[in-house]
């Protein structure tokens, strides 16, 4: 089955993130809890993790791309 | 609180020494650092170098270059100015500066230095920039750290921190100017130590259950080690931007029009392009060929354009114009 990852929110100021850096490539393993991508925010930077356990399917957001709250950031096919 | 003494100046010991209480010691109750630097430009963690740094000014006047695991725009630093870093487990998710702004901002009203959070999270006084802070969130930590500038060398600032680039293209979080003001300007009858410690004081006052940690040598290894492996590391300091197009043109008095057109991929000259009215036979072609592929770094393309220049001058420019040009 197919899960979609969305932006969560990060910042009460702000819903419109800096998109800096993806730790997980399409076909990687990914376990809860394991970090997805990194945006940046407000000068803050911050991690964003798994919530499922499977194999990352496909990222919609390239790095130094600008990003929303709820946008599809990645898909991932999950047992 | 824990309070850990920071006996060093050096930024590579320090930013390791804050990833490392971070990711690996992960105190349960929150640290404070205070601590300052030798002439130090700390970039934001997603900034293009090419874009925010005059690396030929960097380069003659030995001032450090590294990047920082946080946000936000470019900073300069020196013995002229204070750092302070809390480093907590988090409580959420979400972002917050408040609680780690308004201690410092209570300790510099406390020592009659009047100032105000702004909504950037910056410490301004008389609307002038004292202070600004950046955060990472790192595997269930927060590390915020600010800078303080109390007689920070506010020219030395300017000219490290001013670049020139006729055309600049690539995906970056940009610095904002603001203007600054050192705060010894507003107390003038303080030395650097006298703010230190009185800063110090202040802020450790307002803490209940204080205890100093000193950091051992079992500490002090792994931080040599980070700091080596991340802070040091010249790829993640200057390769961290995945493609920037730079235009920069000049004209020199006595030598004519030199226009460059590049392009750096993480860090790498992949395209070089001269043109002008200057007066040489330098060839183009060996010209691009002796640089691409390498790091586009001062350090690095200096020897190659002085070994070029030497076989086919260009009339009234050296190749420390050429250098000046391309990274000022």
């Amino acid at each position: 089955m197919l899960k979609e990852v969305h932006m969560p929110k990060l910042s009460p100021k702000s819903d419109e993130y800096f998109f800096g850096s993806w730790l997980k490539e399409p076909g990687d393993t990914v376990k809860t809890g394991d970090i997805l991508f990194e945006v940046e925010t407000d000068k803050v930077i911050s991690e964003v993790q798994s919530q499922e356990d499977g194999v990352l399917k496909e990222q919609k957001v390239a790095e130094g791309d600008s990003t929303k709250v709820g946008d599809l950031v990645a898909t991932i096919e999950v047992n | 609180m824990i309070y850990i003494p920071v006996d060093t100046l050096d930024i590579y010991h320090n930013f390791a020494l804050e990833y490392y209480l971070a990711s690996e010691k992960r105190f349960s109750e929150p640290v404070f650092l205070l601590w300052s630097t030798t002439p130090t430009v700390m970039l934001g963690k997603y900034q293009d170098a090419l874009a925010e740094l005059n690396l030929e000014y960097i380069r003659q006047h030995h001032i450090n270059v590294v990047r920082r695991y946080s946000g936000g725009g470019t900073i300069y630093t020196d013995e002229g100015g204070y750092q302070f870093t809390f480093i907590q487990p988090d409580t959420q998710q979400m972002i917050d500066f408040k609680a780690y702004i308004n201690t410092i901002a209570t300790a510099l009203n406390q020592m009659q230095i009047p100032a105000i959070a702004t909504s950037r999270n910056d410490l301004t006084v008389n609307d002038r920039k004292i202070s600004g802070s950046a955060q990472y969130k790192h595997n269930g930590f927060t590390v915020h750290h600010g800078s303080l500038l109390f007689n920070t060398n506010l020219e030395q600032m300017y000219d490290a921190l001013h670049v020139d680039n006729l055309k600049l293209r690539s995906k970056h979080i940009a610095s904002i100017l603001e203007r600054t003001i050192n705060i010894q300007t507003i107390r003038p009858d303080l030395t650097n130590q006298d703010f230190a410690a009185d800063l110090q004081q202040h802020v450790l006052a307002t803490v209940t259950n204080l205890r100093t940690y000193q950091l051992t040598p079992t500490d002090l290894a792994r931080i040599k080690v980070i700091a080596k492996d991340k802070f040091q590391n010249s790829q993640f300091i200057y390769g961290h931007t995945p493609t920037t197009e730079l235009s920069k043109k000049h004209y020199f008095k006595g030598g004519g029009l030199v226009k460059f057109d590049l392009t750096v991929k993480h860090g790498i000259l992949t395209e070089l392009h001269l043109s002008g009215d200057f007066f040489s036979s330098i060839d183009q072609y060996l010209l691009a060929k002796s640089l691409l592929g390498r790091p586009f770094r001062p350090d690095q393309v200096r020897p190659i354009l002085i070994q070029q220049l030497q076989q086919q001058p260009i009339l009234g420019i050296s190749a420390d114009d050429l250098l000046a040009l391309l990274f000022s």
